[in-house]
């Protein structure tokens, strides 16, 4: 079967068809990250724990000076707090346990005897006073840049030919002010980086395969809590794929029994059927998912997803599943009732055979290709809906999506940072646009009309 | 005793209309037919398009169900049958479909489609039907290799010989061929005739054979039903036909008939008008419309088969 496939003409209408080509590769390639996450290498973990400073930009974007000083000092405190409670302790396994508390990701204090280690974090601190004082001197040439100029307005507004002179000693001391900032900025911006090198020493960025991984997990940056952006990316695949399948294939499955049901037992199954498809098309269909997504999570099986992490995605897929299948129900009908007046569906009756087996082994198979489509069709519409749902807080909970990511990125877009709304986005961007080549592709592939 | 026989036969297909979908009225598509065929018998029916033919031969087989009247198969009255009861009457009698391209199923390979059928009614043990289904293909003058090929690798004449291979595997004692060559070439048309010739000696069968080329009818059946608009307007012995024919309709069919010989001319009757519509049948002959012999009396009254010579029935009023 398979080899006769592949050399149909189908398949050669496909390999001809570069676009499809180069979309099968990406889709392939999102396969494998979604196999990874399935057999756990790319692992939920993995995706909530702090690999960087809160809010870090990705890869070839820095952040400002001082939220980089910040950082440091952030980052100095959080060891100095483990630097210290180890202090007290003797047993050598106690001490390492609290400084890889530290650890972000594959970075951690290097491994070596506290005395040395404590003399590393004693250059940090030296290092953090010196930037202090630069940063204090800074603070303070702004602050008289600030003062002088609040003190100026405030002459003028009483009586500028009076304090001429108070004006002139004011302008004079933000000029020398103004002069010093800029080589003050230099030095705070060299302090700095002494601060960093100190705390690159004791805590340096792995190399070679780790470094390698850190990279990987570092090079869309940080979100809100310091968690990895690319890791939730990627774990999103898992789950766009698990959503995807199992919506599509319960959609396709349901909506082949019911309208090849209607269309071929006619009567009242087809008006059963056909009331049934009216009614779901009728309501808008967000607010449908949005009400059976709430009868769920009303019952407290599905309320707390941390406790049952197996359930979480139950409602979601109840809420696409009950809703999805009226399309694939439409088209399988139409097909059913044309494939029903063929010769060999009487022909299969003129045997004998009942009606259930004439319409399993005769109809059914003979509507394939539509199914084939149809769940190319619903596995994306699932996953866009997916991020639709999750973005309003009624998709998936407890595990990282692309919508929860947009959903919690949102805030941070007006304040500059686009990285993780922009990565959920491209990576859904990506799957969606090489899914619906791949489909169109496959449309033409198998339509034995088509001629190009 | 007749194999097949209906009593007042009808098929009416509902036409349902209007917003609320109730039926409005029926298309009569077969109309109080009496038929009888003997055993080892082959009828022809032959009539325009549209004329129920097709519909007279899928009633009688059962896959389509009769509105009135009686079909009696063998003997039984098989006309209220349920699936289940109809099911050792439907291995007996059997259908060769019109449209090779549509009477095979497009996901099942030839054996398949044979193998399925004689599963169904246990026609070989199950160790034998490998055998059996190779040699039926063998019989219809296939290659047994192509059991495992599909439909859409055929020509239109290898699908209706399979077409007629699984007509044939349950061994059935009736069969009503629907057009079976009308979507042929001419050449492969009468390849296939010359086999269903044979397999009808071979198999000792009772055949009906629908077709709307009155040659073919004549040189294949014995006897010769005329339909127009779901009646049957003359039943006559094929050797008859060229010489004996009374109805002005059956006339004017073989009047239409090419005749291979440039200097036998014969006046040509064209009819003139359209068949009536089947949704409102005309109260008297549904020929007096078109009829060049209709009287004041064939539009009010309709006339029923009369026998005038032994197995010769027309039905018009103006055959004395």
């Amino acid at each position: 079967m398979i080899r006769r496939f592949l050399k149909g003409r189908a398949a050669r209408k496909l390999r001809r068809n570069k676009l499809a080509i180069a979309s099968m590769a990406v889709i392939s390639v999102y396969v494998f990250v979604a196999l990874l996450g399935f057999v756990g290498v790319i692992s939920q973990a993995s995706t909530q724990e702090r690999v960087l400073p809160d809010k870090t930009p990705g890869w070839l974007e820095s952040k400002p000076v001082d939220d980089r000083a910040a950082d440091a000092i952030w980052l100095a405190d959080r060891i100095g707090a483990r630097v210290e409670r180890a202090r007290e302790e003797t047993d050598p396994e106690a001490v390492r346990r609290l400084l890889d508390e530290v650890s972000m990701a594959e970075r951690s204090i290097i491994d070596a005897p506290f005395e040395e280690i404590e003399a590393l974090y004693a250059t940090v601190q030296a290092e953090l006073d010196e930037m202090y004082e630069v940063f204090d001197e800074k603070d303070l040439a702004v602050d008289d840049i600030i003062s002088s100029q609040l003190r100026i307005q405030r002459y003028r507004e009483r009586d500028a030919e009076r304090f001429a002179d108070r004006i002139a000693e004011a302008e004079q001391t933000i000029a020398e002010a103004q002069a010093r900032v800029p080589d003050l900025s230099v030095a705070a911006e060299s302090e700095l980086d002494d601060v960093e090198a100190a705390l690159e020493s004791l805590m340096p960025t792995p190399d070679g395969l780790r470094g390698a991984v850190y990279t990987l997990r570092t090079c869309l940056g940080s979100d809100n809590q310091g968690r990895s952006i690319m890791m939730k990316a990627l774990f999103s695949v898992r789950i766009a794929f698990q959503i995807g399948f199992v919506v599509a294939i319960a959609c396709v499955i349901l909506g082949t029994a019911l309208g090849a049901a209607g269309a071929f037992f006619a009567g009242w199954v087809d008006y059963g059927v056909m009331y049934l498809v009216s009614v779901l098309s009728s309501v808008p269909s967000l607010v449908l998912l949005a009400v059976i997504v709430y009868i769920f999570f009303g019952s407290p099986i599905f309320d707390n997803p941390a406790e049952r992490p197996g359930l979480a995605l139950v409602p979601v897929y109840a809420a696409m599943g009950l809703t999805f299948w009226v399309g694939t129900c439409r088209v399988i009908r139409g097909e059913v009732m044309k494939i029903k007046g063929l010769e060999y569906v009487q022909a299969a009756t003129s045997i004998g055979f009942g009606r259930v087996y004439t319409l399993v082994k005769h109809v059914v198979p003979n509507t394939a290709h539509l199914m084939f489509i149809n769940f190319a069709l619903l596995f994306i519409g699932a996953i866009k809906s997916e991020v639709i749902l999750s973005f309003l807080g009624l998709g998936v909970k407890g595990q990282p999506s692309w919508g929860r990511m947009i959903s919690q990125g949102k805030d941070d877009v007006i304040i500059g940072f686009f990285w993780e709304v922009g990565a959920a986005s491209v990576f859904m961007f990506g799957l969606v646009l090489a899914f619906n080549i791949l489909t169109d592709a496959l449309q033409d592939a198998f339509d034995p009309r088509h001629v190009d | 005793m007749p194999l097949v026989e209906t009593q007042n036969l009808c098929t009416h297909f509902p036409v349902r209309g209007g917003v609320l979908n109730r039926v409005v009225g029926h298309v009569h598509a077969v109309n109080g037919v009496n038929l009888s065929i003997r055993e080892g018998e082959t009828v022809g029916v032959v009539g325009e398009s549209g004329c129920g033919k097709s519909t007279l031969g899928k009633t009688l087989t059962r896959l389509i169900d009769p509105t009135s009247g009686v079909i009696a198969f063998d003997g039984d009255d098989i006309t209220g049958f349920s699936h289940e009861e109809l099911l050792p009457y439907r291995r007996r009698m059997q259908i060769i479909f019109q449209d090779p391209y549509s009477s095979l199923n497009p996901r099942m390979t030839v054996g398949a489609h044979i193998k399925e059928a004689v599963r169904k009614h246990n026609v070989v043990p199950a160790a034998e039907i490998d055998g059996y289904v190779d040699e039926m293909i063998k019989t219809v003058g296939l290659r047994p290799e192509v059991r495992e090929r599909f439909p859409h690798e055929f020509s239109g004449g290898q699908r209706q010989r399979v077409g007629i291979a699984r007509a044939l595997c349950v061994k059935p004692d009736f069969v009503v061929a629907d057009e079976p060559v009308s979507a042929l070439d001419v050449s492969v048309q009468a390849q296939v005739l010359n086999l269903m010739t044979d397999l009808k000696d071979e198999f000792g069968l009772t055949m009906m054979f629908i077709s709307h080329d009155l040659k073919v009818v004549e040189h294949f059946c014995d006897r010769i039903l005329v339909m127009y608009l779901g009646f049957v307007v003359e039943e006559i012995p094929s050797d008859e036909i060229e010489t004996n024919a009374l109805h002005p309709y059956t006339q004017a069919l073989l009047g239409a008939n090419p005749i291979d010989d440039p200097d036998d001319r014969r006046p040509l009757t064209v009819l003139e008008g359209d068949v009536p519509s089947p949704f409102k049948l005309p109260k008297g002959c549904p020929f007096a419309g078109r009829c060049p012999k209709v009287m004041d009396r064939c539009r009010v009254d309709r006339p029923v088969l009369e026998e005038k010579s032994p197995a010769h029935r027309v039905a018009c009023w103006a055959v004395e």
